[in-house]
């Protein structure tokens, strides 16, 4: 009986863990790596970041908001040339990648210069998944992870 | 007391594996695309030396404190960088002139001095002398910004093997410029652009073939 009731208990227990670990499969589950903003040289500025989705269901970043500017945008790069666009996938077990020299944050109008270590705050609006506060810190200009 | 440790232990890997696999598709996926990524950008040098150098291209042109600038007559014999951009670019554009110019404040003294450094605007309409200007010397106060009329600009372009647009103005009132996809390095010795870096060149590897260019040496 005792034995018995261990073993359910265990049971119980690592099927609980099981479902924790993969109440993922029918959400979006998000995490944001690696943002930064490169310090501006105008009233422009541009942010980068990587939205990882652990979840089996894919999500869409729809829109970027900010105290740094009110005027906030999604772009993407394309043969030297940058668009607006209305929103980027973010794939169920994928990521989406903000990265120097394609797609990026864009902000204009900035309300102040932010300046090398400080940071920026952002707030990014997905389709399905709850907004994500992230602080973007301020690097030099010519900060560009993906090369070091 | 063995028997129950024994049984235990079964449940507990039946069910660890039952998780593992139930996660295992979205972690494989992860992985497959990271990889991808690292083995799409294979990249050992950043400059490109052209086997048929380009001319200097013939541009009269309208510099950052409105005078008119002749881009032959004002660098001949001078080691010279050439690039195509835009100011109300958050990226690419201040990146590139941002990283030529840490490169440049690494060369000695007399050689900053000999190096030009010339950004053309690809968006004259909205970068006039005095805008170009101020964003220019916000990275670096002695490079030359020019600016005129678009045909002239995208003909020197061309000349050079640089291909850009117009700016163009989509259905909700925002511009779309283009920047080019080259910085173009002329030699002192030869007035000629034989060596090309692309846009995703660092300030080290400018620094390290500066030197070189100065001497119009292939880095």
């Amino acid at each position: 009986m005792n034995r018995r009731a261990t073993l359910a208990g265990v049971l119980a227990l690592t099927t609980g863990l099981t479902l924790a670990g993969c109440s993922s499969d029918s959400a979006p589950d998000l995490k944001v790596v690696g943002a930064y903003l490169p310090q501006p040289v105008s009233d422009m500025a541009a942010g980068f970041l990587v939205v990882q989705n652990n979840g089996d269901t894919g999500d869409r970043l729809t829109s970027v908001t900010s105290p740094l500017s009110d005027d906030v945008t999604i772009h993407e790069t394309k043969n030297q040339k940058m668009r607006k666009v209305s929103s980027f996938e973010v794939p169920a077990g994928g990521e989406l990648d903000l990265e120097r020299g394609g797609n990026h944050i864009m902000f204009m109008k900035l309300k102040q210069k932010p300046k090398q270590g400080e940071k920026v705050s952002v707030e990014l609006h997905f389709e399905k998944a709850g907004p994500i506060t992230v602080d973007l810190p301020v690097k030099e200009t010519t900060h560009n992870p993906k090369k070091q | 007391m063995r028997t129950t440790k024994a049984v235990t232990a079964v449940a507990f890997a039946a069910a660890a594996a039952l998780a593992l696999s139930a996660c295992g598709t979205a972690d494989d996926k992860a992985e497959s695309s990271s990889i991808a990524d690292v083995s799409a950008a294979p990249k050992n040098k950043a400059a490109t030396v052209l086997d048929q150098p380009f001319t200097k291209p013939n541009l009269v042109l309208t510099d950052t404190h409105g005078k008119e600038y002749d881009l032959r007559e004002a660098t001949k014999g001078k080691p010279t960088l050439i690039y195509f951009g835009y100011t109300k670019c958050p990226d690419v554009c201040p990146l590139t002139m941002s990283n030529i110019s840490l490169a440049k404040r690494e060369l000695p003294k007399a050689d900053q001095e000999k190096l030009q450094v010339v950004f053309v605007t690809t968006d004259p309409e909205r970068d006039t002398p005095a805008s170009l200007g101020k964003w220019l010397s916000a990275q670096d106060p002695s490079f030359t910004g020019l600016t005129g009329d678009f045909p002239t600009i995208q003909a020197g372009a061309r000349q050079i093997g640089i291909g850009i647009d117009a700016p163009k103005k989509e259905k909700d009132g925002t511009v779309v410029s283009m920047h080019g996809a080259q910085v173009i390095a002329f030699s002192p010795k030869t007035d000629e652009g034989y060596v090309l870096y692309g846009e995703d060149t660092t300030a080290e590897e400018y620094t390290k073939d500066l030197p070189k260019l100065l001497k119009g040496e292939a880095p």
